[in-house]
Order: structure tokens, then sequence, then C-alpha cells
């Protein structure tokens, strides 16, 4: 993440600007708008989910990916789930609500704005009515191009040391 | 241990689960709270049960914490280099010594009233020593350890039995086996990162018997990654099974599914193993042992009760090994952990790329893991009610097979043709069918 001494803050412009980003990007998940939320990626996107490990508080933590991917394995994993014929966990698909909040952002004065917030995914499916929940913090770099941002990395630390939930199979 | 009664309840004969003659498993198996408290008893608490790997604790005081049957313990490598396992419970009131995942200890101090105990176990001090009977033996005071620990080519196994046979016996010709993955370079294998863990709404033999070789899940389970694999080139052989692969059941309900690359995608087309180790297992492996590994597409297999391991290709002459535990938590829901791991000679490039491309696949968020557990689940569910519980699993496509073994002077433990029939999966029922209604 973008170092405290030589980026600042982003203006409340660009802040509005990020944070319609986020929505937006949100929305295209929750709606399953796989092909548009993929527009919204770089090619050379690196995106890491991790999960925690139980540590003593005075012990280094450890965070432990379960995905880490680039962008030609995560358009393979959003293509599986985007099809009925290609995904079980997928068909019939979850219904997500995901919540993005606590957004804050700097920037460097380069293309890209560091931005960090907490993602809130609640999640049924036909398997669990009752749903459940995905929540954690996300470290995004945003960058600005011509065709308006797009995300080129993010990591979200997940706040669970064991998934209730089975296996992954939506994005966060 | 607690005596069990041979198997005989309120006087009647055994109850048996399996169905050798019909080929089939009873539901209950699967779902029922009361078969799961008779694993715990007659399984998971006298068997031989993975713990940890060599690696996970590299350095003195180095720790984990995991469940051995009903137990929580402590795996930790002593001041003497040596590993030792605990009960996770204090002496005098029960508290856990650890209550996290991993660590380093330099002894263990109770949060609750201040006992402490040295790595090995031994009571150091309750802190109130003075207030005890003079003839107090404080020698007796210490951590309750496991009852026999013993490790295989850096797969820590432990057991509350104290009857139970040596591990390499009990792993018996399935040690052969698992020397050609974790015995096959002279640093052997290394845990890559901490362990995924995840729980899941489905019995945890679902799990074991999926890796003991379930041939024919792969490609109706499993049609999206199969089609959109990066390197799908190297998978376009998995609806056709090669003649060659085989079953393998061993005693004591162990088994595999070895799968080999179908004519045409030999190694020149679709090089296997790395090039560069390759040396190494020479020096370690036997040639049988090589030739096991040679144009070796994916292999599976299962240590009785839940220990799996899956080889798979992540790209051309890149290897994942991945083992996972199936911890049973209650009848119908487990808790999996899975590792991902490398020769520890590899370079430190080849672990990460095989690390992330190994849990694309399988892991808390894998492609292929994904699709599996949705069906576990739905099992699960269709499965509770008193009407489908009264209808049994089927295992059929292993009836024209059982006990009918290839004559072979190649492969340890008896060996099956072709490699896409139920047999091995319900050989492994079968045992665990015997241990639980024999209580021996």
């Amino acid at each position: 993440m973008s170092d405290e001494t030589t980026s600042r803050e982003v203006g409340d412009k660009d802040y509005v600007a990020i944070q319609r980003f986020l929505f937006r990007e949100a929305a295209c998940l929750d709606r399953r708008a796989f092909d548009a939320w993929l527009d919204l990626i770089a090619d050379d996107i690196v995106y890491r989910v991790t999960q925690r490990v139980v540590r003593d508080a005075d012990a280094p933590a450890i965070d432990t990916a379960i995905v880490d991917e680039d962008a030609i394995a995560l358009r393979a994993r959003v293509e599986q789930i985007k099809s009925p014929r290609l995904t079980r966990a997928e068909n019939p698909p979850s219904f997500t609500r995901r919540f993005v909040s606590n957004v804050e952002a700097r920037e460097e004065g380069g293309s890209e704005y560091f931005v960090e917030s907490n993602i809130l995914l609640f999640r049924t499916r036909s398997n669990v009515p009752e749903g459940s929940f995905y929540a954690g913090e996300r470290h995004d770099i945003l960058r600005r191009t011509r065709n308006g941002l797009r995300l080129a990395r993010r990591t979200v630390r997940l706040d669970q040391a064991v998934l209730m939930d089975g296996v992954l199979s939506t994005l966060l | 241990m607690q005596k069990v009664n041979g198997g005989k309840r309120n006087g009647k004969t055994a109850h048996h689960w399996v169905d050798s003659k019909a080929g089939t498993v009873e539901r209950a198996a699967f779902i029922s709270d009361e078969v799961y408290r008779l694993e715990i008893e007659r399984i998971f608490d006298r068997a031989w049960i993975y713990l940890a790997h060599d690696s996970e604790i590299p350095n003195t005081g180095d720790y984990v914490t995991r469940m051995l049957g009903s137990a929580p313990v402590i795996v930790i490598r002593g001041s003497d280099g040596g590993i030792h396992a605990h009960l996770n419970s204090c002496r005098h009131r029960g508290t856990k010594l650890c209550r996290t995942d991993s660590g380093n200890a330099r002894h263990f101090v109770c949060p609750y009233h201040g006992w402490s105990y040295e790595r090995d176990g031994t009571l150091i001090t309750t802190t109130f020593d003075r207030h005890f009977p003079k003839d107090a033996d404080f020698s007796k005071l210490a951590l309750i350890p496991v009852t026999q620990l013993e490790t295989f080519k850096g797969l820590i196994f432990g057991t509350w039995n104290a009857d139970a046979e040596p591990l390499v016996d009990y792993l018996g010709e399935f040690a052969w086996y698992l020397e050609a993955f974790f015995g096959r370079t002279p640093g052997g294998m290394e845990v890559l990162a901490p362990p995924h863990r995840w729980r899941v709404k489905a019995n945890w033999k679902v799990g074991a018997l999926n890796f003991v070789g379930d041939s024919q899940h792969v490609v109706t389970t499993h049609a999206g990654p199969l089609a959109l694999d990066p390197v799908r080139e190297a998978r376009k052989g998995f609806a056709t099974v090669a003649a060659d692969s085989f079953q393998v059941a061993t005693r004591n309900g162990h088994g595999c599914t070895v799968s080999y690359l179908p004519p045409g995608m030999e190694e020149d087309a679709y090089q296997t193993h790395p090039a560069d180790l390759m040396p190494l297992y020479e020096t370690m492996l036997k040639p049988e042992q090589l030739a096991l590994l040679k144009n070796l597409r994916v292999i599976v297999g299962t240590v009785f009760p839940n220990l799996s391991l899956i080889e798979s290709q992540v790209s051309p002459g890149e290897k994942a090994v991945t083992i996972r535990l199936w911890i049973p938590t209650s009848g119908s829901e487990m808790e999996i952990l899975s590792w991902i791991l490398a020769e520890r000679e590899a370079s430190a490039a080849y672990k990460a790329r095989v690390l992330k491309k190994g849990f694309h696949n399988f892991g808390a968020a894998g492609v292929f893991e994904q699709d599996d557990l949705e069906l576990w689940v739905s099992a699960t569910e269709a499965g509770h009610g008193r009407v489908a519980l009264q209808v049994p699993y089927n295992f059929q496509t292993a009836l024209p097979f059982l006990d009918k073994p290839e004559p072979n002077n190649t492969w340890p433990g008896r060996i099956y043709r072709p490699s896409d029939t139920e047999v091995a999966q319900f050989e492994f029922m079968r045992h665990w069918d015997g241990l639980l209604t024999s209580g021996a």
C-alpha cells in the first residue's frame, strides 16, 4: 500500500469518482453482469483473497492466500461461474448483496490511487437459504485510464480463519 | 481406551451399513450423528490419524494445533529437535494452553491459573506448589502426551491407541505409493503455506471416497474447469481413460487411483514432472516407483481414514501435490484442511507458481473444489429425511471387480482395472464397516 509520508489523501472530486467506481463494480457483481465487471479490470491485474491464521497477539500475523490470480486465471474463474453449463456451484446462481464502505483513498501523484475499503457480502444459495456472510478489508489499486478507472490490484483480507460456508465461488 | 462391546448392541447381531452382495451402503453412514459417535470411538480415537507435516514446525518451539480424534492437540518441535504432541488442555482445570492455530512457544503457561509446562509436556510449576499435599507427585501432572507419535516421510501421525501397530505397518503397501510423492528427493516435501480451512455440510467420507478414486464424477462435475483451464490442452484427455490406469486398495483401507496420459499425450508433448528434479527422484526412488510417475496425469489417494492426496499438473513440467484432512465435526458436517507442497529442493519461483496454480484448482476457493462441494452438500440435504434414509447409496460398479484384483508383479496392493469403477471406494467402505462393526 502507499506510503503515508509520500502519499496524500485524494480531493473530494476524486474521492467521489473512486466511490462511484467501487459501487458500480459491486453492482455489476450483484447483478451478475460479469462481462461488464471484467471491463473494469486492468490486463495486469493481480487479484488476491486471503484468510487469516489465528496467532498470538505478539506473534507476526500470517494470512494465507486462497485466490492469487492474474487476468487469465481470473477471467477463467469468471467464465466458469457465469456459464450455466460450466458451473455447479453457481447454477442455480447465488443471490448476493455487496456492501462497500469505509473508503479511504490516497495518491502519490502518478496515475494510480491506493484505495482501502470494507466489503460485506451477504449470500444465499439453494443449499444455504439462511445465508452467510463474508467480511473483510480490501486494498486496491485503481488506475486512471482514458476509459476511466480500472482495477489494477486487489487484495481482499477476509476476517475468517475458517470459511464457514464451503468453498468460495464468488468475487469480493 | 474405552472397551466396546464387540459390535453387538442390545445383544443383537452387529449392524452392517455396507451390503457387499448388493453393492450398496446405507445412507445413514453419511448422515447420522449416531454413526459419527461410533466413528469417533472406533476409528478416530484408535487409528493412526494425520496431524501435521514436519515442515510446518521447522524450528525449536514451533507448534501447530490440530484435532486428534475427539481431542485438540498441540504438535510442537521440542528443545531436543524432536516432535512432541500433547492434549491441548491444562491438567488443572482444562483450559487450552494454545488458543491459536500456530506459533512458537518457549514453554506453555496456562492463562487461567498459571500452571506452566515445558515443550515436552513436563510440568514446571503450578505456581502454588507449596499448597499441595506433601506427597504430591508433580511428575504425574505433565501434559497428556499423544499415546503414539510417528513420522513417515515428513507426514506426522498420532494415535490414542497404545496397541496400534507401528505406523509403517499400518500404512503397509500404501507406504510405497506415499514414498513416490513425499520421499522422492533427499530433502523431502515442504508445505508451501498454512492450510486453507473451510467447513462444509457433508460427511467426511464423501471427501475421502472422492479421493480414493471417483473417476466417474470428473467429467460431469468438473465440466467448467476442464473446458476453461489455461492449460486445457493438458486436460483434454480427461474423458479418455488410458488403459494402463489402475486403482489400488490395500490392507487397512487405504486406496488410490492412478491415471495415465492417454496415447498421444506422452511426455514429449506434455512433460510431466519437473525436469530438473528428476535426477533427484532417481537417487531416492526404486525403478518401479519411477515407472509409476512416468506419464502420470493425476493420482488421487486416501490414507484411511481421512488423509487424502492429489498430485495434478498445473502446467507442463509443474506438479502441485495437495494433501488434505477431512475432519468430521458431526454426522453431516466436516472441516477441511488443505495444503500444497513441493520438493524442498525446488526453486522459490517454482514453489510460488505451484502454490497459486495449485489452489486455483483445489482449495478454499478452488475452481474444481467449488463444484464438488456444492453437490456433496446437496446430497446431505436430500438425505436427511426418514424416506430418503431408507434408500442406500449405490456402488454397484464395484461388484464385477470385487475380490478380483489383477495378477501383477509391479505395483503393491490389490490392483484393479479399468480405473473408472467404484471398487477402491467400495473397499474403503467395507474396511470402514468392519471397524465400525467389530469395534476391534
